[in-house]
């Protein structure tokens, strides 16, 4: 009896000790430290004009992007969902794409990074992104992008050429979705304690040129050497604002979902 | 000679092994239980479900054996959600064997591997714990080991990870997102009455305990230094005499921060006290709570249910009618001060107003407030409940003005004869729904609810049940003005009434009709009829039940924890059995 309750003060001595760690609360903050590598992230911000935890966590999310590196974190907002829905004078960003990627997940703020999760059925929470952001930037880059826009002004006709060029030897099914994006629009949000009539919005897709899944770029063995080349076009609808816009195009790998590179360029 | 040596040895072990297999299974037990719940979504323009998202069945079932032999006992509970009904979570898809345990308990010692489900004291440092209607199970899966070693005294020791829907415990198979952490914790109970024979037959009782919990877990964040090892610690007492009896709990964590607190870095603190006293007839309890910063996860990014390894009780009266029971208090973790009084009376049989059978009388007064929060200073700025800072300060017994919930209610309970049975109750609510629901900018429910529910026994078979309810709001009613961007917040506000007719054939048959009407809500599209039709068939303890018609969007919750229901329409059935 004795033996027993000095092992099990012991115990609970050594729990105590161990189980407890206080952070200094006047070093709270990590430092900066730039991520090596050259690969670019994708986040998907599935949000809505009528979601009210949804300005926090995009704040969050565009923290993480400053943090971690603007040239290599882009960010888009998709909206979808039911609190995205068109009412009275809350803008209507739906597109039929991003109805189709948000796949009747649950309610917004949801993110998905490289479609990590997505691909699975799943969605993450603004706060668990970390983790995902962090490893997708630490991966191999397996393909490099460039962008080239020529835009019509009369005719807001815009034509996008993208070239991709293989990092190294390798295999698989490549897609690639172009997308246009506009930023910087001013309009209806629901925020904690009312609506915030002039909320910015940011980074908002408006759709794709060439579908939600996008076209095939590589299917099979490619080389160092290769190069694809896609092309789609698209008319700059009369109310978006062309020199806010950008085109934003990711390549993935059909098999699994997973964004392999992404990379933005101005419309203008 | 060497063969038959052989032979007779084989024949005694297999005699020996058919002997004690034998023996061993007279001495088994195995109980269990089967549900499955399942409901046919339908389009309802209605009540504006216009898309189905491609989903027209949701199927929730469980079946759970358990085998006990002696001091021996094991258990496995397989689950599908093939798909999940709508209103629990999408993580919930998919079917597998979701729990399992074998322990052995010999009175000294109890070991128990798998999937642990336990409580220290009220829960206020851990409880795991799994509650179907929710879709919530936290358990633990891992080990635990219980010993007394005298008589009154027990000692707890467990460690494990809590279950996150179907995602993999393995830290080499986790998902990206998963930073779930170990819990590890024990726990001491004393109680005297058993420990001290002079104190065996004691009108006086008393309990002490005290529980320490840790959670280890993995600093994944970018921004935040976030400690790898949270600890929170309890104790508790336990004191009685006569028809008297008070207990208490105190529970201390320190800086946690997480998602659910906004990552700051103050330390946690819950008091619960109760104060009861009861004698043939006449019953009354007083509690009071508070509870600043205690949400408990085993992931510091988690957020709604997800992996809580403590749960803080609520002290709320738990409506179970359709009306009362569609603003119910969630508990808020972040902080709460609460307090209630309840007081049962049973006026005895012979007196005027007590009748021939006596007549129950209940009053209810429950309220719950904000905790007080003070800004801190942060590099000479005034701050309050930033990221990264202590966030706040907060007088202990300080009760802020914002009130969250209010429950007032008085009930009559009276069989008034052999076969007439009534029950009434009234209600004052006053709900935060902004703060409970999340509903930005909405206005506060204060509502006034009755209810009337008569049962009429036939004969000795058959009886017949009425319930007449309806909600009253004061404010928020047809004509009240509202923002057509705000809209959606309206749905369920405003009047509603509500009865049910049920008739029941003992002791297998069941038949109701039932019908709740917003006839009162400011929106007039949301005026609906939410009618069902529900047949229930009982047999010895298998159930099934059928129903059709519309569900209103609401709240389920189970001990403050809640989850959302959304509108429905279409058929449910719902079969469950035991052995």
């Amino acid at each position: 009896m004795k033996k027993l309750s000095i092992i099990t003060a012991i115990a609970v001595l050594m729990l105590f000790a161990l189980g407890c760690d206080k952070i200094d609360i006047n070093n709270t903050h990590k430092p900066y430290e730039p991520m090596g590598g050259s690969k670019t992230v994708l986040i998907k911000d599935f949000t809505g004009a009528r979601c009210v935890n949804c300005p926090e966590a995009a704040e969050y999310a565009h923290e993480l992007q400053h943090r971690l590196g603007e040239d290599r974190i882009f960010i888009m907002s998709v909206h979808a969902g039911f609190l995205a829905q068109p009412l009275g004078q809350f803008p209507n960003f739906l597109t039929d794409e991003g109805t189709e990627w948000y796949n009747n997940h649950d309610s917004n703020p949801l993110f998905t990074v490289d479609h990590v999760a997505l691909t699975d059925g799943q969605t993450f929470s603004v706060e668990q992104i970390d983790t995902p952001v962090t490893n997708a930037l630490n991966e191999v880059q397996l393909f490099e992008i460039f962008t080239e826009n020529t835009y019509d002004e009369a005719s807001r006709r815009l034509s996008v050429e993208n070239h991709f060029y293989p990092m190294g030897d390798g295999d698989g099914k490549y897609y690639a979705t172009v997308c246009l994006v506009e930023d910087s629009i001013v309009g209806w949000q629901t925020v904690p304690g009312g609506v915030n009539k002039e909320y910015v919005f940011r980074n908002v897709f408006r759709g794709t040129l060439n579908g939600a899944d996008g076209e095939l770029v590589s299917n099979g063995p490619f080389y160092i050497d290769d190069e694809f080349v896609t092309n789609s076009s698209i008319v700059l609808d009369s109310t978006y604002n062309a020199d806010q816009c950008y085109i934003l195009t990711y390549l993935y790998n059909k098999t699994d979902g997973k964004i392999v590179h992404t990379m933005m360029e101005k419309v203008k | 000679m060497r063969k038959h040596i052989l032979f007779t040895l084989a024949l005694a072990l297999t005699f020996g092994f058919k002997a004690s297999a034998q023996s061993f299974l007279e001495n088994s037990q195995v109980n269990g239980s089967f549900q499955t719940d399942a409901q046919y979504y339908m389009l309802d323009k209605g009540i504006d479900i216009t898309d189905l998202y491609d989903k027209k069945v949701g199927i929730n079932g469980f079946g759970k054996v358990n085998y006990t032999n002696g001091n021996f006992s094991a258990g496995i509970r397989f689950e599908a959600f093939l798909p999940e009904m709508n209103g629990f979570r999408s993580e919930l898809k998919g079917a597998g064997l979701a729990n399992f345990f074998a322990t052995y308990d010999n009175g000294f010692i109890g070991m128990t591997v798998g999937d642990i489900y336990d409580q220290f004291g009220s829960g206020l440092v851990f409880r795991t714990y799994e509650e179907w209607s929710l879709g919530m199970d936290n358990a633990l899966r891992g080990a635990r080991v219980v010993i007394r070693p005298t008589k009154g005294v027990t000692l707890k020791g467990l460690y494990g990870r809590q279950r996150f829907y179907w995602a993999p415990y393995m830290e080499r198979d986790f998902y990206d997102d998963d930073i779930r952490g170990i819990v590890r914790g024990v726990d001491g109970e004393w109680d005297l009455n058993q420990s001290i024979p002079a104190l065996n037959d004691s009108k006086f009782r008393m309990s002490l305990g005290g529980s320490f919990v840790s959670k280890k877990q993995y600093d994944m964040s970018i921004f935040y230094y976030i400690p790898e090892n949270v600890g929170a610690a309890a104790g508790r007492l336990n004191l009685g005499y006569g028809n008297w009896s008070f207990s208490t709990e105190y529970a201390y964590k320190i800086n946690d921060p997480s998602a659910i607190n906004n990552f700051i870095y103050k330390e946690g603190q819950a008091l619960m006290a109760s104060l009861s006293y009861s004698q043939k007839g006449f019953g009354a309890v007083l509690q009071v709570k508070r509870v600043d910063n205690m949400s408990f996860k085993s992931m510091y990014t988690g957020k709604q249910n997800d992996l809580d390894i403590n749960f803080i009780p609520p002290i709320n009266y738990t409506h179970t009618h359709s009306l009362p029971s569609m603003y119910t208090y969630s508990t808020q973790p972040n902080g709460e001060m609460a307090a209630q009084f309840q007081v049962n009376y049973t006026i005895p049989k012979g007196t005027a107003l007590g009748g021939k059978y006596g007549t129950k009388l209940a009053l209810n007064v429950s309220q719950v407030n904000d905790i007080v929060r003070d800004s801190i200073m942060v590099n000479d700025q005034k701050v309050i409940n930033k990221s990264g800072t202590l966030g706040y300060s907060s007088k202990f017994f300080a009760i802020d003005k914002h009130r969250f919930f209010r429950d007032i209610n008085f009930e009559i309970d009276k069989k008034i004869s052999k076969d007439w049975h009534l029950t009434a109750q009234y209600i004052n609510l006053y709900y935060d729904i902004e703060t409970i629901e999340g509903h930005a900018g909405a206005p506060v429910v204060q509502a006034n609810i009755g209810f009337l529910d008569v049962t009429y026994k036939i004969n000795k078979k058959q009886s017949l049940r009425l319930e007449l309810q309806g909600l009253w709001e004061n404010k928020v009613k047809a004509g009240y003005e509202y923002e057509e961007s705000e809209k959606k917040d309206y749905q369920k506000r405003g009047d509603w009434a509500a009865a049910l007719l049920e008739y029941t054939i003992s002791p297998h048959w069941s038949f109701s009709i039932a019908d709740k009407w917003n006839y009162g809500n400011p929106v007039e599209e949301y005026r609906d009829h939410y009618f069902t039709g529900t047949i229930s068939y009982i047999h010895e303890a298998t159930r099934i039940m059928l129903s059709a018609g519309r569900q209103s969007e609401g709240v389920v919750c189970v001990g403050g924890v809640c989850r959302t229901v959304p509108a429905s329409s279409g058929v449910s059935l719902t079969v469950s059995t035991s052995f």
